[in-house]
């Protein structure tokens, strides 16, 4: 039947009879050949992670530090800390970890990761922006909601006390030939296996 | 040219009659309008930060997310799908990247090892954190919070980017996790027994950069290796 | 020839995955499945899963940002 004339394709060929049957539209800009290659389908698995390792060589390579997500997470908690009234320049874990945080001038503008999390945001919206996909995707149910705060506050609680995250430790600290690194690795497997049927238990 | 947006199939017969796709004004005068105030970011980020490095690191994220929305990386899905679904597409990927930053990092290193003469030097340039309990404990921890979360740090980030509300609330409660880990640092770091700095480099401690790039490479490979069998097996 | 619409909208990576494969499971082989998805993870992950399970599969994007899935069970 249909398995003998399987073939896979990844790019845009078309069924003839789906093309003919679909009718002309207006060609817009969008559908200009190279624009859909390169902004509107997407790219391999493999191309993410060779231009985003390259990234981070870059980054490395300009600023001797590599890129990392959470630790700027816990600046920001602690920046809010401050603006509640708190002090957070009080804390050990600033003076004894971190103690850039306490360096005079020390802010999210001259805080690498926090600009790099806050880029990421702007360019992945760029991006669904560029391939006109971009929709709002509203939360559905009390689950995702649950989901989500428990999620978020595992994530951030276990990215300090592993000193860092799937960036940090992994996608940085891996390739800088830090033992911490593949610990990490094989922790996360772990963690996401148990993630997984709880996951599936509780939040589907 | 004058073609829908036509479906991408593994079969050369259509299973059903097209869907054609609904007519929306174009996106594109709102991702001109992004650019032109990421742009105006980095200009201020280099005059109010007063180094022009900090327009470049502004630059590299907003690419990062370029290049993570893109392909649709997902570090989540690379550690949770061989469990869940069979597939290591991902997994595989990460394991590529992982190679490219080795090399990149590794060069780095090796250069920093020929211009000073000491290993010591080299050590700076590498990512070093503490190693030990803590290190399985967290990630564990953060793992399983990633996977609940529909998302791990770059992966919320990300969704944030693309409008996915769920994430928009992940990000305060990840901020607050971590507020709170790093408040409460003097507790685990009690607990299990954490060293504040430090960490073991393997040129240092396997006797320089070449047994280390074999063992990591090594590694490397063998876990590719793993996924790859892995991913076959299951394809069901 | 059964065809069954499965509503994944607004549902985050993997649950439209996971939903397509219990439901899959129900469907006899020729039967079609169309799964309605925003997740830009699932339009990778869930054809990539069909032709690897054998099953033929059509993506489409039906409006800004959604897709359909037609997974045509294999025998």
């Amino acid at each position: 039947m249909a398995l003998a004339q399987r073939e896979v394709e990844e790019n845009d060929s078309v069924p003839a009879a789906v093309a003919a049957a679909a009718g002309p539209r207006k060609a817009t800009w969008r559908d200009h050949e190279t624009y859909r290659a390169l902004l509107v389908q997407p790219w391999t698995y493999v191309t993410g992670a060779v231009i985003l390792a390259l990234l981070n060589i870059a980054l490395v390579a300009a600023t001797g530090k590599g890129w990392g997500v959470t630790t700027s997470l816990a600046y920001w908690g602690a920046w809010i800390w401050g603006a509640l009234g708190g002090d957070p320049h009080r804390w050990a874990y600033f003076a004894e970890v971190k103690p850039a945080f306490n360096a005079p001038g020390f802010g999210l503008l001259s805080d690498p990761g926090s600009l790099t999390n806050l880029g990421i945001v702007a360019g992945a919206l760029l991006a669904v922006l560029l391939a006109g996909q971009f929709r709002i995707k509203r939360l559905k149910s009390r689950r995702q909601v649950s989901a989500a705060v428990l999620g978020g506050l595992a994530m951030g609680l276990g990215a300090r006390i592993a000193f860092g995250c799937n960036i940090g430790d992994l996608f940085t600290g891996l390739p800088s030939m830090s033992l911490h690194g593949w610990v990490f690795l094989v922790s996360i497997f772990l963690g996401a296996a148990a993630g997984s049927r709880l996951l599936v238990k509780y939040f589907i | 040219m004058t073609t829908a947006i036509e479906p991408r199939s593994n079969v050369r017969r259509p299973l059903r009659p097209p869907v054609t796709r609904k007519e929306r004004a174009s996106q594109l005068p709102w991702a001109l309008g992004l650019f032109a105030l990421i742009v105006a970011a980095g200009v201020y980020i280099v005059r109010a930060g007063g180094s022009p490095k900090l327009g470049f690191i502004w630059v590299v994220g907003v690419a990062l997310g370029l290049a993570l929305q893109r392909s649709r990386f997902c570090f989540t899905a690379a550690m949770r799908d061989p469990v869940l679904t069979g597939s290591t597409s991902l997994t595989k990927a990460v394991v590529a990247g992982l190679a490219v930053g080795t090399v990149g990092f590794s060069a780095i290193q090796l250069g920093a090892y020929f211009k000073a003469g000491q290993l010591a030097d080299a050590a700076k340039l590498a990512a070093l954190e503490p190693v030990g309990l803590h290190t399985v404990v967290g990630g564990a921890l953060f793992g399983a919070g990633a996977v609940i979360a529909g998302g791990c740090a770059s992966g919320t980030l990300m969704r944030m980017g693309e409008g996915f509300l769920q994430q928009w609330l992940v990000l305060p409660f990840f901020v607050l996790g971590s507020a709170l880990g790093a408040v409460t640092w003097p507790v685990w770091k009690a607990a299990l027994r954490v060293a504040p700095s430090g960490g073991v480099w393997l040129p240092a401690a396997l006797g320089g950069f070449l047994p280390a790039l074999l063992v990591q490479f090594g590694l490397l490979l063998a876990v590719w290796l793993l996924a790859d069998w892995w991913g076959r097996r299951h394809a069901s | 020839m059964a065809e069954k619409t499965l509503d994944c909208l607004g549902e985050a990576c993997p649950v439209p995955l996971i939903r397509t494969q219990k439901a899959i499971a129900e469907l006899a082989p020729g039967d079609l499945l169309v799964v309605q998805i925003d997740h830009s993870c699932a339009m990778k992950n869930i054809p990539e899963w069909a032709d690897k399970a054998g099953h033929n599969y059509e993506i489409q994007e039906v409006d800004d940002g959604q897709w359909e899935i037609v997974i045509e069970k294999a025998a």
